[in-house]
């Protein structure tokens, strides 16, 4: 069997300690749940790991409507029946033939592959949890039935699974009791700088320092929707452009930082506290 | 016998471990023996070669819940460190009532380190800090250190690269070690006995997404338009179903008087503030200690609503009072008693008006920000007893949410 190890990309900063838990999750060979505040890089981890293992990704993004099976396959049938009322014509389709008309989801796909593959379910809190419970035994044994024929569609190579999520919902346990779960904390600031540097490598290190330090003050201040890693690399994006040097009493540009009104209007409201207006 | 062609290393492990598993179930951390299958399973394929990999191994398997991280981690400090870490956070005075902090203080005087009346002589800064000092120096000895104490010493695995079998499939170890991500305390607030903070609000409040309803019916639902067309020949009818989203009307009571509640009352706010997001129709009203024959529209007070206009609310309405329940008995029981002279003497005890509001509607709950633990101890005890007796009653922490949510979710 071939073993797969992950060792990181040239664009994804990665922790050692998450690089154990993909590596050990890919030996096990079970589905690694990944939690986290957003912009904690959870997706991103399981496409970085399938670009570094040179696999192909097949993803599913949940919403809160997906019903489980849609996800291994749909059947087109408005098709079907439109082809039942007026014919084939040259398609080479027969009405008869189920597969014909098949639309496979990124789960079906991922088990009919020749090959290993990563697949991703993104967002899974979003399901309703019915669905997760369904989603779990096709997960599990890698497998699921085609209703319509009760024909089984088996992985041939068990897909390597990322699941993530947001926490928008509880997750049960019994779907997590089948998952590697791991909880990724937020970057400390030294992990921060590395992020940062990846995607700015020619930051002025003053620059970056300042940005971290009102970064981080800024989180700390308990904001409704505190400032994640998206925010800051955008922030720090716009601060090159633009050539300033942010003054922590004042910092600049804030609207890339905070996105609630609300938040926004604290900000002010603190800053010009401070400076006794 | 499922382990019988093992080597005799492998009954060593099931031994460990098995105690282990015990451990973390008395720390609070649900583990079972699918884990501990699984555990052995990953030994046979020689992920672990030293305790760092171990760490992380276990943690990948035993923990299943973030809020239990802070605990695993405790009890991987105390199983394989023997460093017994108490469950609360640096600077938190609740340190001083915790068995790790009294049997410190017992070791420190018998040492001779601090003298018989510590707890006179200093104040309690200086005692945590110190207490906090021994415990990370304790930790850094261990760090890199080779004893691996817990097993008596004689452990199965080597320290960093002293693998005694097996090969490194992970590679060269550059991960910190465990004990020092334990020291960290990443995951201390996300625990569920803790208080609610706005780190773990978020996560609270995704709980309250249990809550759900059917709506009006204005999906289209194909599958029963392609049957219902098929079976007009051809003529399409649209078949529509219900939507998911719910339609639920939450009354939030906040008890905004008195300086007990001051320093909730903005946590309170910003929690149930955010379900406007998901609750399409949530009303805040506002009481001072107890609930009489008029409760408020504002903070200040001014604009009131008469609680029986508040009672012909529709049933189902989920009510969600936050309160503290402590006052004197005779707010509750007497007539007039409100000690702001809102109440009329002629109008009936407030108790009247608790037991009014519990019955016109199931589905309410009574969140009291004191932690459970005070409830028998605090001056108020027993207005708060009274009430509990009325309400379901949970605490401000998240487990106290979730069993809100499980309680207003209840058919």
């Amino acid at each position: 069997m071939t073993q797969y190890h992950f060792e990181g990309t040239d664009k994804y900063y990665l922790d050692p300690e998450l690089k154990s838990i993909v590596n050990i999750a890919l030996a096990m060979e079970k589905p690694l749940l990944l939690t986290g505040e957003a912009g904690t890089g959870k997706t991103q981890l399981a496409l970085e790991a399938a670009a570094a293992l040179g696999l192909p990704v097949e993803v599913l993004r949940c919403k809160s409507t997906i019903k489980g099976e849609e996800a291994c396959y749909t059947q087109d049938t408005v098709l079907r029946l439109n082809d039942a009322r007026f014919g084939t014509g040259n398609t080479e389709r027969h009405v008869e033939n189920f597969y014909d008309y098949v639309i496979w989801g990124p789960i079906g796909r991922a088990f009919r592959a020749d090959h290993k593959v990563v697949l991703l379910l993104d967002e899974v809190d979003k399901t309703e949890s019915d669905v997760q419970d369904n989603l779990l035994d096709i997960l599990e044994e890698c497998q699921f039935t085609i209703r319509e024929l009760n024909e089984t569609v088996k992985a041939k190579i068990r897909p390597a699974i990322f699941i993530t999520s947001n926490a928008k919902r509880e997750l049960s346990d019994p779907f997590l009791r089948r998952c590697f779960c791991h909880h990724i904390a937020f970057p400390t600031p030294e992990d921060m700088r590395q992020i940062v540097a990846l995607h700015y490598p020619k930051t002025n290190p003053k620059l970056l320092k300042t940005a971290l330090a009102i970064f981080y003050e800024l989180r700390s201040r308990g904001f409704e929707k505190p400032p994640a890693t998206s925010e800051l690399l955008d922030w720090i994006g716009a601060l090159e452009k633009t050539g300033i040097t942010p003054d922590p009493a004042m910092p600049p540009l804030t609207g890339a930082l905070l996105k609630r009104s609300g938040d926004i209007l604290r900000h002010r409201k603190d800053d010009s506290h401070r400076k006794g207006y | 016998m499922p382990f019988a062609s093992k080597s005799q290393e492998h009954t060593a492990y099931n031994a460990l471990f098995v105690d282990f598993m015990r451990l973390l179930r008395d720390y609070g951390v649900p583990v079972g023996l699918r884990e501990l299958l699984e555990l052995n399973s990953g030994f046979e394929k020689g992920i672990v070669n030293n305790l760092d990999d171990l760490f992380i191994f276990s943690r990948l398997v035993f923990l299943k819940r973030v809020e239990h991280a802070d605990a695993f981690e405790r009890a991987f400090a105390f199983y394989f460190y023997a460093i017994d870490i108490p469950a609360v956070v640096e600077g938190d005075y609740e340190l001083l009532n915790t068995d790790q902090f009294r049997r410190w203080l017992k070791k420190e005087i018998r040492a001779g380190r601090l003298p018989n009346h510590a707890l006179w002589e200093y104040s309690p800064e200086e005692l945590m800090k110190r207490f906090w000092d021994t415990l990370r120096k304790q930790m850094e000895e261990h760090h890199g250190g080779s004893r691996w104490i817990g097993t008596g010493g004689n452990s199965p695995f080597g320290h960093s690269g002293n693998a005694a079998r097996g090969t490194r499939i992970q590679g060269a170890s550059k991960n910190r070690s465990a004990l020092k991500v334990i020291g960290d305390r990443r995951y201390i607030t996300y625990s569920d006995k803790n208080l609610l903070r706005e780190e773990n609000l978020r996560q609270a409040l995704e709980t309250m997404k249990h809550l759900k309803n059917e709506g009006p019916y204005d999906r289209l639902n194909l599958d029963d338009t392609i049957r219902t067309t098929a079976r007009n020949g051809g003529e399409i009818e649209l078949v529509f179903e219900r939507d998911l989203r719910d339609k639920i009307s939450v009354i939030l009571l906040i008890d905004n008087g008195g300086y007990s509640m001051t320093p909730f009352v903005e946590i309170t706010r910003l929690l149930f503030s955010k379900m406007h997001e998901r609750f399409e129709d949530i009303a805040t009203l506002f009481f001072h200690n107890t609930i009489y024959e008029r409760v408020w529209k504002n903070v200040q007070r001014s604009r009131f609503l008469s609680t029986e206009q508040l009672l012909l609310r529709k049933q189902e309405t989920r009510l969600v009072i936050i309160g503290d329940a402590a006052m004197a008995p005779e707010e509750l029981e007497v007539r007039g008693g409100a000690i702001n002279n809102y109440s009329d003497f002629n109008k009936p005890a407030s108790l009247y008006w608790l037991q009014k509001l519990s019955q016109r509607f199931p589905h309410t709950c009574w969140i009291n920000p004191l932690p459970r633990e005070h409830w028998n101890r605090i001056h108020g005890a027993y207005t708060l007893n009274c009430i509990k007796n009325i309400f379901h009653m949970e605490d401000m922490t998240l487990g106290g949410i979730k069993g809100m949510v499980d309680h207003l979710s209840e058919k």
